[in-house]
């Protein structure tokens, strides 16, 4: 039954002519199941809830405690880090929503020659395995944290205009994507060295990085974070459009970081995939 | 369960850690200079905008030593892994071999999680060594071969305590499908409460007596305040009985969910 209907809806995805059509038909299928899914397992999705709730304090305490001996971090003061902080937790509501659980599922693909099943689809196989499992528990967060920086934004004592929180906005969404494209190429590793997570672990630790504000850096580093590990444009740039203006540089660059970034990773998959064996381990 | 048995599982643990080479020294030197390059730039970034020589009794100096020190001593306490095993074996039914073990399971895990310990130990000796001639430590150092003795023995009860604190979370898994976030969740708040993002003399001065009696407090901060001498005896032996307090007492409630959870346990697994 399952099948029958899984076929139908292959045929449904082949029969819409337009490309984009198509894959937002089948996006939509990837969020059906994923739904019906996490209603499976009820108490898993109460969990993940929580968690990241709790991670969401966790870091407002951790700059609150900082805050009460120091009245600007970076050149900001508390009420403007709230509203970068809140801005990273959308950022990660989405990545974990949309991605996360994909790229931890990607080296068991690889290292078990599950991706074969994923090759011979007729779509783009970076889409299907990016975007596949849609974690539908996340998705409450998602609203959490957009609940959380509309409250930053309500509590701030200045006034933002309508064009500014729409950049920002932008480069927050821009920011979601930079942030995917980032672990992709730590997870991409793994056609190659065959490990169990890649160098996952790595973007674990480097996204320290993107949870602080970008003026406390200087030097090398910031130059690093700002162009090949663009860790600083996913949520501080963004914050910056807001509390320093509109700057059209800034838009500039990450535009052309993530241009480039997208360049890199299609050459980088198409790599990665030159040299799958498809030999499991 | 004999020594001789319960050495073998950790020297078995041990040369588990050590397979995937490249991947253990590039998480490990990336993992650890990622950690200190954030601190140290935020907390340059403070003392220069509070213009105070001293935040919270540290001077920037100290706060950088704190970092290096409770960066490398979390890793002997947490171990490499999330601590997902004994999760792991309920939820997918492997459980049941173990019970044909010569040995009790927990017992056997724990063995396990001190094996896995090497990878930390290499990385203590080597960043230990390394840090000073990266980053600039306090002029006086407060390091003697007695507060390396004291902080050894505190960080293997820390060790245990930190077992101890994620054993009942893990044993949920015989009601729930996943407890991975459980896990996760104790590893935020435990980073948090027990120094590893902050030095806890930095928290009001309320939540500093509060955490006192919590067992948060002894897991990161503790040690390495007994490490750089700045705990007295009176502390070290009032922080050693609260350890011990919340050890019995976390056991006695993982033997009581252990008893109850055996009950409900099928060996099916998925």
């Amino acid at each position: 039954m399952l099948l029958a209907h899984l076929e139908g809806g292959e045929q449904e995805i082949y029969r819409g002519g337009n490309l984009m059509v198509r894959y937002i038909m089948l996006y939509l299928y990837f969020l059906r199941f994923s739904f019906s899914r996490a209603m499976e397992f009820r108490l898993d999705f109460f969990f993940r809830i929580v968690m990241d709730t709790v991670y969401y304090a966790v870091h407002i305490i951790f700059f609150g405690v900082i805050y009460r001996h120091t009245a600007m971090v970076g050149g900001w003061d508390f009420d403007q880090m709230l509203i970068f902080i809140c801005g990273f937790f959308l950022v990660d509501a989405i990545h974990m929503t949309v991605h996360a659980n994909n790229m931890w599922m990607l080296p068991e693909h690889v290292n078990t020659g599950n991706l074969d099943y994923y090759l011979i689809r007729p779509v783009s196989s970076l889409f299907f395995l990016s975007h596949r499992d849609f974690a539908a528990n996340s998705f409450v967060n998602l609203i959490i944290a957009a609940s959380m920086l509309t409250w930053a934004f309500l509590r701030y004592p200045g006034e933002f205009s309508t064009g500014q929180i729409l950049v920002f906005l932008l480069l927050l969404v821009n920011g979601a994507y930079l942030y995917w494209i980032i672990h992709m190429c730590f997870v991409i590793p793994v056609f190659w060295t065959h490990s169990a997570h890649g160098f996952q672990m790595l973007f674990y630790s480097l996204k320290q990085f993107a949870e602080r504000p970008d003026p406390i850096f200087r030097g090398m580093l910031r130059r690093g974070l700002t162009t090949i590990l663009p860790f600083l444009l996913i949520a501080s740039f963004p914050a910056r459009t807001l509390f320093e203006g509109f700057n059209a540089g800034i838009l500039l660059h990450a535009g052309g970081v993530s241009l480039l970034l997208t360049l890199f990773l299609l050459w980088f998959w198409n790599r990665a995939l030159r040299s799958y064996s498809s030999a499991s381990s | 369960m004999i020594p001789r048995l319960f050495f073998k599982i950790v020297n078995l643990e041990l040369r588990k850690g050590m397979s995937y080479r490249v991947d253990f020294w590039v998480n490990a030197i990336v993992s650890f200079f990622a950690a200190m390059g954030v601190m140290y730039f935020l907390w340059d970034s403070i003392f220069t905008a509070s213009a105070q020589g001293r935040i919270g009794g540290y001077t920037l100096e100290e706060m950088i030593l704190y970092y290096v020190l409770v960066i490398l001593i979390a890793k002997l306490v947490r171990g490499p892994n999330q601590m997902v095993g004994i999760a792991d074996d309920i939820y997918k039914g492997s459980l049941t071999k173990y019970q044909l073990f010569p040995t009790p399971y927990l017992v056997f895990k724990y063995a396990e999680h001190l094996g896995s310990l090497l990878p930390a130990i290499i990385q203590l000796v080597i960043f230990g060594i390394l840090s000073p001639l990266i980053f600039k430590f306090p002029d006086a150092m407060t390091i003697t071969p007695i507060t390396i003795l004291t902080c050894i023995n505190v960080v293997m009860l820390a060790n245990l305590l930190f077992f101890a604190l994620s054993l009942p979370l893990q044993l949920v898994a015989f009601w729930a499908d996943n407890v991975w976030s459980l896990i996760v969740m104790n590893h935020f708040i435990s980073g948090l409460l027990g120094g590893a993002m902050l030095p806890l003399e930095l928290f009001p001065d309320w939540a500093v007596s509060l955490l006192a009696y919590t067992p948060f407090a002894y897991l990161y901060h503790f040690p390495v305040r007994i490490l750089t001498g700045h705990i007295g005896h009176q502390q070290l032996w009032m922080g050693i009985g609260v350890m011990s307090c919340w050890i019995l007492l976390l056991a006695a409630c993982s033997w009581l969910i252990w008893k109850a959870g055996n009950k409900r346990y099928t060996g099916v697994g998925i």
